[in-house]
């Protein structure tokens, strides 16, 4: 396989070599998004494979983060258009693409500090009739659901506990819980390993790839090489707000450009 | 797992974790599962305090008292009904007493100018800031935060001086008298009435705000209050849901203000559009517990009783805004939470301690460990893609060791 560069014209989206059998997830054409005189996010077309774990990394401010928040609608991007297995989801609300199928977690983690861990979970419990939006919110089906996840992820002894009184570890393992409970097709994850020990990163790794063996895309933006390079099945790299290599980490890892992005060399 | 039906929580007031719900579908009441002696106090002080409360009119010394009564009742309302907002999703409204004049307003000019009958005009006063409420909220949950306080307040700016300059129409300064509903009465069975038409509201109220509490839809609000982008990434369509809380807490303050009309029959904006008004409603909810179903209503007897008895013995003087400024000041130092749950730590500080973590006795850590082999033996042996085997030893370690590890030490540490 060979690495591509993607140049940035805006209309690099007929017939890219893909690899075989790797159908789309994600896709950007073009996105922009500046912040002043920022270029956050530049120009950049990105596609993700559907069915795989896709790492996306890149040195500090190389603008990952902004491209997370444009794809899943938390900020508007200035230009360019996002869709997701085809259909269009450019400036859609934030809770319609979550709705859309993909679950999505945040860079410092966040979970919900003043309610329980099972509430915590029951939160992405969907409900879209109005009567059924008005009666209780622990029906016995979500509340076994909430419990086998959080089973899952080793925290259910902590289930009536205020997310906010746990470490930082067991809220990182709560917050991919209730992403999970979402039943989310493609799962975005903001620096799974960021401010966690080994053992847990450990855990994360292997939880993720159970996960992608269901079927589970992941799109992972990381800075712990060991863990992308493990984990990943297709690494896009980010420089100055648009991707500047891909393909498989063995091949990223070896791309001068890469190098040069991170070591400056 | 067997700790899935465990229900020893010290944490979880409501918890509804037993499997009775499984035949009939949610809303089998708050009593639903076990009659615990906690359950048994509670509902037993409140159907004191609901006594206590509902005998004020026969207890109230002399119709001064009884009209007190009245306006207290009032704030209560008020104040519950700012909570519908504030409460659940954190958003402070100041301009709450926008919706008091609206709803004010709206029914003395229904009976005026329509000549309707009092009480349909004040169902009507509520359609109208309803209606009101909708363009208002639209725009005003653009913003979070300091930015959303400063709109509201400007809310209730803007609305004070429209009233106040339309005189034609509101009768501006001068006031605008509300022909009574009930000409015959005399003025403390007059109050009376009132008393317990505040009530009734207050309860209806209470009942809705319960029902939220409980439901998905308060769930989502309670997130957004949490961290609303976080609600958003997990699908909880916020805008719409704080929208509702706003439409349903701007109602009922505006029905709150129409009861208020009917009952003290004479309307001027400097007093029902007044920055005051919505002040209180937050000073009182604060007081009590947002949180809370009953902290605005507690917070408003608090507070309440202690406005009317200031300007009672202090008359005219500016005195009674000192105290509240005081008293303001020591909830946000020393009881930022409220008074409900301050009460509630302390209660159990000095009552039986439950620990809030399940102990695992050596038999059942046992089997858990035992367990978790056996799950991760079934994983390796059904095959999963490239990796999955190495972490899967991984994932047995946990279960056992780990896990176990966490429940014991853990939330010690932590609490």
């Amino acid at each position: 396989m060979t690495t591509r560069t993607t140049t940035g014209t805006g209309g690099g989206s007929t017939a890219a070599p893909e690899p075989a059998a790797a159908p789309r997830s994600l896709e950007t054409v073009g996105l922009s998004k500046s912040f002043g005189g920022v270029h956050a996010v530049d120009d950049a077309t990105v596609t993700f494979h559907h069915g795989k774990i896709n790492a996306l990394i890149g040195p500090n401010g190389s603008g990952k983060t902004t491209f997370f928040n444009c794809v899943t609608g938390m900020i508007a991007p200035d230009s360019g258009s996002v869709s997701y297995r085809g259909r269009d989801i450019t400036r859609k609300a934030p809770h319609a693409i979550a709705r859309g199928g993909i679950g999505r977690s945040f860079q410092l983690c966040r979970v919900f500090p003043r309610m329980t861990v099972l509430e915590n979970m029951l939160v992405a419990v969907r409900r879209d009739r109005l009567r059924e939006m008005f009666t209780g919110s622990r029906k016995p089906e979500e509340v076994d659901k909430a419990r086998a996840l959080l089973v899952r992820v080793g925290i259910d002894h902590l289930e009536h506990i205020e997310a906010g009184n746990l470490s930082y570890g067991q809220q990182k393992l709560l917050e991919l819980a209730g992403v999970l409970m979402a039943d989310p097709e493609t799962i975005m994850l903001d620096e799974p390993a960021g401010g966690v020990n080994p053992a847990l990163i450990g855990r994360i790794g292997t939880l993720v790839r159970e996960l992608n063996a269901e079927g589970k895309t992941f799109l992972v933006v990381e800075h712990n090489m060991d863990m992308v390079m493990s984990l990943s099945d297709h690494v896009i790299v980010f420089d100055r707000g648009r991707p500047i290599a891909e393909g498989p980490p063995s091949v990223v890892q070896s791309d001068p450009r890469v190098l040069e992005a991170y070591l400056g060399i | 797992m067997p700790s899935a039906s465990d229900t020893r929580s010290s944490t979880a007031p409501d918890d509804t974790t037993g499997p009775g719900g499984a035949g009939r579908p949610a809303g089998a009441g708050p009593w639903r599962g076990r009659l615990t002696t906690g359950r048994l106090i509670r509902l037993g002080a409140f159907l004191v305090c609901a006594a206590l409360l509902l005998s004020f009119p026969s207890m109230a010394p002399n119709p001064y008292i009884l009209s007190a009564g009245v306006v207290v009742l009032s704030y209560a309302c008020t104040a519950t009904a700012w909570n519908f907002m504030g409460g659940f999703t954190g958003y402070v409204s100041l301009g709450h007493a926008a919706f008091f004049g609206l709803g004010a307003y709206s029914t003395a000019l229904l009976i005026r100018d329509l000549e309707l009958s009092p009480f349909v005009a004040w169902l009507l006063g509520g359609v109208v800031v309803l209606v009101v409420t909708i363009p208002v909220g639209v725009a005003a949950l653009r913003v979070r935060g300091a930015s959303f306080v400063i709109v509201s307040i400007s809310f209730v700016l803007i609305t004070l001086l429209v009233f106040q300059g339309w005189d034609a129409f509101t009768g501006g300064s001068n006031g605008l008298v509300v022909p009574r509903p009930f000409p015959e009465l005399l003025r403390p069975e007059h109050h009376r009435v009132f008393f317990y038409l505040f009530a009734a509201l207050l309860g209806v109220m209470l009942l809705a705000w319960w029902a939220i509490d409980r439901s998905q839809f308060g769930m989502g609000l309670k997130a957004v209050r949490e961290d609303e982008d976080k609600a958003q990434a997990l699908g909880v369509p916020t805008r719409n849901y704080k929208l509702a809380a706003y439409l349903i807490s701007g109602t009922f303050t505006g029905l709150a203000g129409g009861m208020y009309a009917l009952w003290f029959g004479d309307l001027d904006p400097i007093f029902q559009f007044s920055i005051m008004l919505g002040a209180y409603m937050v000073l009182m909810a604060l007081l009590g517990g947002v949180r809370h179903l009953f902290g605005p209503l507690l917070g408003a007897l608090i507070v309440g009783s202690a406005l009317e008895y200031f300007k009672m013995e202090f008359g005219d003087t500016q005195l009674h805004l000192v105290a509240t400024a005081l008293l303001l000041a020591l909830v946000v130092l020393f009881m930022p939470d409220g008074i409900i749950p301050a009460a509630r730590d302390l209660v159990r500080r000095f009552g039986p301690q439950q620990s809030s973590i399940r102990e695992m006795t050596a038999a059942e850590l046992l089997e858990r460990n035992r367990e978790a082999a056996a799950e991760a033996a079934a994983r390796t042996a059904g095959g999963t893609a490239a990796g999955g085997t190495a972490g899967d030893g991984d994932r047995t370690d946990d279960g056992g060791t780990d896990g176990a590890g966490a429940a014991g030490s853990g939330k010690e540490e932590e609490r």
